[in-house]
């Protein structure tokens, strides 16, 4: 594949770097606007599968609050977010749940668990 | 009558950060107040992630960043009173507030940190012609109503404004099964984090106008619709350009005030450019003893820049309780000189350095320099934009000898 040019914006932190990629279709040839270090790794993983941390909340019974804030403890391809979420739809917590608890281990095989992102006591 | 040495007002990032710090550096009574029912603040139904990357080295939710700071707040002796709510300030130091726990508490603190952070602005303030149905919400409430309280508002969804927490909220409802129309902004420029456009709307398609409003609101009892106007470079509508989107909600994310009407009760001098308190470097307010920080200064863009203004609230808080501040210190103004729009603190005290935040009045898409005269500092960035706050620091010794006001300048190099 011919080289071909790209333009990202990184999502790693608040700065926003605007990259402009150099590619062949999976490996960087030349890339510049980038800050830091960490938008080489993001434009190299955004070229061949943009991944993401998915935030979200499930259902919990027994609690001050009917939903539990959760997210992913990896980023997971954002593609695979639908699939997900539809997973997480039926899923009923019992309180109390610590912080970290996993609520969804492995997720769709991606190596990822789904935690809970507060503590929610028994009420 | 209650005496505590330092009352915080509020325990959003703001406040959790001033008690603890006002805690570490040696104030013995602290007394943080809370008219919710838990700690946190807006934290609590700020699911995503992105917080705490400068101040933690983390990249935490919202929640999570509440709790860690929670949990740090518990290891200290901070007394903390939630389901309170203070219905009164006065300029010598005295609290007035309500609680069903406490009753009608009078507090005097040796000093007192303002930390209530900021309230959206609503339809009337940004005055949108039409019907009054239900439908209409600002986006902070959904993000509450979905968040918290495990309710979807609504199907078919229109955003008015390009606030980072509207941003927030299209990826929210999109991943809960709504369909966000599209965001409409009547600046031509986006109003939010330009990270926050890339993975809320732009990695889930949906799309962003900029330099379009909503002119009219149709619907009885339930909003069914919209119409959808451009705008020319005076941001008036322009005719024939009218556009009818059908939908259920309305989310608004057109901008946040600071919410000052306790710091009105007390006569602290408000800045018009911030609707804010005038402060220092060491977030002191006009009134002596009574500092400030967080949102209910200015609205600040990262949670990272609140957690700073609070550390420094904090400790001079402390300061002030042991009466290690003099009565008598000097200060002078900081004003915004070209292209600035806003800038926080706006004043100088020669206690501290000075960390500015300012944000631009134009975008500047090319390399610019920050200037502070005096002391003549220069500080180059590759780019000035409103939706960015740009973030100076100038050691207190180069700031010595200053004696006539500071003035803050964006230019192109």
């Amino acid at each position: 594949m011919a080289a071909e040019k790209k333009h990202f914006v990184c999502v790693v932190c608040p700065v926003g770097c605007e990259i402009d990629v150099v590619h062949d279709g999976s490996k960087i040839i030349s890339m510049e606007g980038n800050k830091c270090e960490k938008s080489e790794e993001f434009a190299r993983q955004e070229l061949i599968e943009p991944m993401r941390i998915l935030t979200t909340t499930v259902r919990i019974q027994g609690s001050r609050w009917p939903v539990i804030p959760v997210r992913t403890d990896k980023p997971v391809p954002k593609r695979l977010f639908p699939r997900i979420m539809r997973q997480l739809r039926p899923i009923k917590l019992q309180a109390p749940v610590n912080m970290l608890d996993v609520v969804v281990r492995d997720v769709l095989h991606t190596g990822a668990n789904v935690v809970a992102t507060r503590t929610m006591p028994r009420e | 009558m209650m005496q505590v040495d330092v009352a915080v007002i509020g325990s959003g990032p703001a406040g959790l950060t001033a008690a603890i710090q006002a805690h570490k550096s040696g104030a013995r009574k602290v007394l943080l107040l809370e008219r919710e029912e838990e700690l946190g603040g807006i934290l609590k139904q700020c699911i995503h992630n992105g917080f705490g990357l400068e101040q933690f080295k983390q990249n935490y939710t919202g929640p999570e960043y509440a709790e860690r700071l929670i949990k740090e707040l518990e290891k200290t002796g901070v007394q903390c009173f939630l389901n309170t709510l203070v219905t009164d300030l006065s300029s010598d130091r005295v609290i007035t507030a309500l609680s069903p726990e406490h009753g009608a508490l009078e507090i005097t603190a040796k000093s007192i940190v303002l930390a209530m952070g900021c309230r959206e602005r609503t339809r009337s303030s940004v005055g949108i012609p039409g019907t009054r149905p239900a439908g209409i919400f600002t986006a902070g409430v959904v993000q509450r109503f979905v968040n918290i309280d495990g309710y979807l508002p609504g199907k078919k969804i229109v955003i008015l404004g390009s606030g980072d927490i509207g941003l927030i909220m299209a990826r929210r409802l999109t991943l809960e099964g709504a369909t966000v129309i599209g965001v409409y902004e009547i600046m031509s420029y986006p109003g939010g984090l330009k990270r926050n456009i890339v993975q809320c709307l732009n990695d889930f398609d949906i799309p962003l106008y900029l330099s379009h409003t909503v002119t009219e609101i149709k619907g009885k009892e339930r909003l069914e619709g919209v119409v959808i106007s451009k705008v020319d470079g005076n941001l008036h509508p322009v005719q024939g350009t009218e556009e009818l989107i059908e939908c259920d909600t309305l989310l608004l994310s057109v901008g946040l005030i600071p919410e000052n009407e306790l710091s009105k009760k007390a006569g602290i001098e408000l800045s018009p450019a911030t609707k804010g308190p005038v402060t220092t470097e060491i977030m002191e307010t006009s009134v002596p003893g009574i500092f400030a920080c967080g949102n209910v200064s200015t609205v600040f863009d990262l949670v990272d820049y609140v957690a700073q203004t609070g550390t420094a609230a904090g400790a001079f808080a402390a300061q002030y309780a042991f009466g290690s501040l003099s009565a008598d210190r000097q200060s002078v103004d900081i004003v915004a000189g070209e292209n600035v729009r806003l800038l926080f603190p706006q004043r100088y005290g020669f206690q501290d350095d000075l960390v500015l935040f300012i944000r631009a009045a134009e975008p500047v898409e090319k390399p610019v320099v920050i200037e502070v005269t005096p002391p003549g500092s220069k500080v180059n960035r590759v780019y000035a934009r409103p939706n960015e706050m740009l973030r100076v620091k100038v050691p207190k010794e180069k700031l010595a000898e200053v004696r006539q006001p500071i003035r803050v300048s964006i230019r192109e190099k």
